[in-house]
């Protein structure tokens, strides 16, 4: 065997180079203190309402209303409960820079956000700016201009309200908005009652039916401004539909028997309700435009107060299918309902959350009237308010609150009351007189 | 030669095939068990850990204590008087007497199940061993071994340990006077790594400030994690990094609540200055999923 010719030539490695070669190695082997950062956990936290600081608005002008302005934003706010207004006689800083206030003075009252405003007339309108701080991180969060009719101050302060609540608490505000309810005044056996409408807060109360009927269970419409009711009028009770700024009133359908417990569906172009046949009653859809009307239960049975979920796919509603009156949920085109109420009692008036996670309902067990709220599958029962005679709950725009009302019995009448979602927080909503059956309007921006 | 090689060839190639068909790696079965967290740490570590305050206050210490309480003692005396006794004996009773050449310097007590030929060992090393605690425990280690060699069919459940344990026994419980009932006090070790008071005396000021959004529809958007770079006394050195994303408003919300918690709680000053390498970047991660209020 032959040697191939080219080889190729390797240098003896000294022992010196192969020393340092293995050292080398060996260093780029050696473990490298490896620093972790260290990590903190933190799983719990301390839910208190947020202190915010409100000082007056600055007025160019009528400074009367600039002072309403932020009186009506800091009691919105303090009504939610997540809030706590600081009281002013404890600002250091009396009359902050709208764009640079000096964050140390608010640091030490420990406000935790603060909101500098000034209002303006401007060309016979009325324009509102407002800032939101962070006082700790000393960063704008928010900060808006609006501009509306003078007459209109109010709902510039609700809507400067709305952007605070969305920006610090994540969810969509409800202060812009208007409760449809029926006043109830004279005496107990003798009850006028009249439907009426208010801003959220009580204010700006305004009649719309003079009283000559009863009128019960009035319902907004999501996208126009009507309202849809049931009046005790001459013969049958029948359900009517108002428009709330002509105050033109017409009947919805023309049926045989009574008709009762409407409600708009979530696009505004149909109206459920409950319709009697006999011994029974039947939920019926209508639709506003072409007034064709589709039946879409057909029990032996008293099927009423349907409500829709916010998606529109699907209705709940109370039956006594089952012997009591317990909740339903079917399609929104009929078909087989579900039964998701299970607890002891009777469970009456559903109404679906316009979040869509819960469904609020009445629940009377022995003589004890409830609010409560359920998930749509009917799980996670909670009783949030319980009481002698508490009924008909409505959701807020941002699914948050609860309005319902509460007759306490004797000689005196029904009134209006909040709560949170989470139980927290009831509230009286001040009526010029007795009230019942509340209903609350969508966002009006 | 070409049919020896076609037959090697097919016989080598029979063989291979054979192993590979037959020699099939199979995986080691291995039951699962739970995993056990440990932690390496060295001996210097552990030591300082260990370790006691050095301005702790000196404790007193009026009497030994220890786990059992011991029989009174026998008064020195009566070993003295063995002696003269027993002297005569040494001399005849030899064979005991080389095994307990070699025994250790400290008390042990070989299982030799004669009573006296233990008390001939102590007087023995009488010499070595001038402390009262071996006196103490002789009367007590014959009758063990001497139970283990006569009561060995009848089972004592709770001498299960000395039943296992075939060392040969050194020492027995030391008995004393006194129960020991003082808790254990070692735990004011200065150890080189950031202790675990000082990150959770932090958790617990940042828990106390953190107020997330309450209500959430999602919880599981609310989680998120900060960045931030601290300065050696405690205050934030650059405004804090939120790692997550996201852009929803409850993000926002949850967001602001977190960073305003971050700097509510400066000064860190429950962080030492001696550690401030291992605290000058701290991660922390904002969960409320499984808050009660939820």
């Amino acid at each position: 065997m032959t040697q191939p010719s080219s080889t190729p030539s390797f240098r003896r490695v000294s022992r010196r180079e192969a020393i340092l070669l293995g050292a080398g190695a060996l260093a780029g082997l050696a473990p490298q203190q490896a620093r972790a950062i260290v990590r903190l956990d933190i799983t719990q936290g301390n839910v208190q309402p947020i202190p915010i600081a409100l000082p007056d608005f600055v007025a160019s002008g009528e400074a009367e209303t600039a002072h309403d302005v932020t009186q009506i934003i800091a009691s919105n706010l303090q009504r939610s409960g997540l809030f706590l207004p600081i009281d002013r006689a404890a600002y250091i800083e009396r009359n902050p820079n709208f764009d640079y206030p000096r964050f140390p003075d608010w640091r030490q009252i420990n406000a935790q956000a603060l909101v500098t405003g000034r209002l303006a007339p401007d060309a016979g309108r009325l324009k509102a700016e407002f800032r939101l701080w962070d006082v700790f991180a000393g960063q704008p969060l928010a900060g808006q201009s609006l501009s509306t009719s003078p007459e209109n101050w109010r709902r510039i302060a609700h809507i400067i309200s709305d952007l605070i609540y969305a920006r610090l608490t994540g969810d969509k505000g409800y202060f812009d908005s208007r409760i449809v309810f029926v006043d109830e005044s004279g005496p107990k056996d003798r009850r006028v009652k009249r439907l009426a409408i208010m801003d959220q807060d009580g204010a700006q109360v305004r009649y719309l039916t003079r009283g000559d009927d009863l009128v019960l269970t009035p319902r907004f419409s999501p996208t126009t401004q009507q309202i849809t009711y049931m009046s005790y009028g001459q013969g049958e009770p029948r359900v009517l539909l108002l428009n709330i700024e002509s105050g033109q009133r017409e009947i919805v359908g023309n049926f045989p028997g009574m008709s009762f417990a409407p409600r708009f569906s979530p696009e505004g172009q149909r109206v459920v309700m409950s319709l009697q046949q006999g011994a029974n009653a039947n939920l019926y859809v209508m639709d506003l435009r072409s007034k064709t009307t589709t039946r879409l239960t057909d029990t032996a049975a008293i099927d009423t107060a349907p409500s829709y979920s916010p998606d529109g796919a699907r209705i709940c509603f109370e039956s006594d299918r089952g012997g009591h009156p317990q909740i339903y949920v079917m399609g929104a085109s009929g078909g087989a309902a579900q039964r998701i109420s299970f607890g002891d009692g009777i469970y009456s008036t559903p109404v679906w959350s316009p979040r869509g996670d819960y469904i609020a309902f009445t629940k009377q067990n022995s003589g004890k009237f409830a609010i409560g709220i359920m998930q749509p599958d009917g799980g996670g029962e909670r009783l949030l308010t319980e009481g002698f005679h508490n009924e008909g709950p409505t959701w807020s725009p941002n699914g948050r609150v609860i309005m319902f009302f509460r007759d306490p019995g004797g000689n005196s009448g029904p009134g209006l009351h909040t709560v949170d979602v989470t139980g927290r927080n009831e509230q009286r909503t001040p009526t010029p007189s007795f009230a019942s059956d509340p209903a609350w309007s969508p966002l009006l921006s | 030669m070409r049919t020896g090689l076609a037959i090697s060839g097919a016989g080598h190639a029979a063989v291979l095939l054979w192993s590979v068909l037959m020699l099939v790696a199979r995986p080691y079965h291995v039951d699962s068990t739970q995993a056990l967290p440990i932690d390496v740490i060295s001996a210097t570590e552990f030591s300082q850990i260990t370790s006691g305050a050095k301005n702790a206050l000196p404790e007193e210490k009026p009497k030994p204590v220890a786990e059992k309480v011991g029989p009174p003692t026998p008064p020195p005396d009566d070993a003295l008087a063995k002696l003269a006794a027993k002297e005569i004996k040494a001399a005849t009773d030899v064979p005991p007497v080389p095994e307990r050449k070699p025994p250790e310097p400290k008390a042990k007590k070989p299982p030799q199940p004669q009573a006296p030929a233990d008390q001939i060992a102590d007087v023995l090393k009488k010499d070595e061993d001038k402390k009262p605690e071996p006196k103490k425990v002789d009367p007590k280690p014959p009758t063990p071994p001497k139970k283990l060699a006569q009561e060995t069919p009848a089972f004592d459940p709770r001498n299960v340990r000395e039943l296992l344990d075939k060392r040969t026994p050194q020492r027995l419980a030391s008995a004393a006077d006194d129960i020991n009932n003082k808790p254990f006090a070692g735990d004011k070790g200065a150890a080189t790594q950031l202790s675990q008071n000082e990150l959770m005396a932090m958790q617990a000021r940042l828990q106390q400030l953190w107020n997330p959004p309450a209500g959430a529809r999602d919880p599981q958007e609310l989680r998120l994690e900060v960045d931030i770079q601290l300065k050696p006394d405690g205050t934030l050195a650059a405004p804090p990094n939120v790692v997550t994303g996201g852009n929803s408003p409850l993000f926002l919300a949850a967001k602001d609540s977190a960073i305003r918690a971050v700097y509510r709680g400066q000064p860190y000053t429950m962080l030492r200055p001696e550690h401030y390498e291992d605290w000058k970047e701290v991660l922390i991660v904002f969960d409320p999923r499984f808050m009660a209020s939820y």
